[in-house]
């Protein structure tokens, strides 16, 4: 058994006189923070990859991309808004709207497809159309929830 | 196909949803959180499947 005598309180003592701090995050600049979160929005992961989360940086890019590709390759299509038929007191169609801001989310993997024209022409008699869809609202869904958590990091309120 | 399309999509979403996770600290606390969500979004998609699976519309 250790003797307790001439022991003493290594992180009591050095905390009393602030030698030990803890690593508590900082909050970026304004510019970076901005940076982060336009990155993020446009390139899945590319938030984290700015603030040096590599990992996650490329779980997200792999995985949202990923769901992407895949809505894509089973037929999805891509939305934006269209005027509704026949017209009503509000001039877009509401649910192409919701599905277009769903869609958009994934930033550049919806820009890029829609000016090559991929998933502009719909394919609804395939037998995965609805689920080409339901991917790619997750994949933009889910990336705007990435882009929410690299502000928090860059904004220091989250590790 | 059915049960694939949904293991893919609640795999993706769990993948997701741990890792941004902001009570989990460590990697073990994400697997885990991450298992939870995968295994809920499984099993209330078999249950909700099997509850209207009488339902004629």
């Amino acid at each position: 058994m250790q003797p307790t005598e001439g022991l003493r309180d290594e992180i009591g003592t050095n905390y009393a006189d602030g030698s030990f701090a803890f690593d508590e995050p900082s909050p970026a600049s304004f510019a970076r923070r901005a940076a982060v979160v336009v990155a993020a929005w446009l390139l899945p992961g590319a938030g984290h990859l700015l603030l040096g989360r590599y990992g996650r940086a490329a779980l997200f890019f792999i995985t949202i991309t990923g769901a992407f590709v895949l809505g894509m390759s089973l037929e999805g299509r891509l939305f934006w808004p269209t005027v509704a038929e026949p017209p009503s007191t509000f001039h877009f169609d509401l649910i192409t709207i919701l599905w277009f801001f769903a869609q958009i989310g994934s930033g550049l993997c919806y820009l890029v497809s829609y000016a090559l024209g991929f998933g502009t022409a719909p394919h609804p008699e395939a037998a995965t159309f609805e689920y080409g869809n339901t991917f790619m609202f997750l994949a933009g869904l889910l990336n705007y929830l990435v882009v929410h958590d690299a502000f928090d990091i860059a904004a220091g309120r989250k590790r | 196909m059915h049960v694939l399309m949904m293991s893919l999509y609640a795999a993706i979403a769990a993948v997701v949803l741990a890792a941004v996770d902001p009570k989990s600290d460590t990697t073990r606390q994400r697997l885990v959180h991450g298992l939870k969500i995968f295994g809920s979004f499984l099993g209330i998609g078999l249950l909700l499947s099997w509850v209207l699976f009488p339902v004629p519309w």
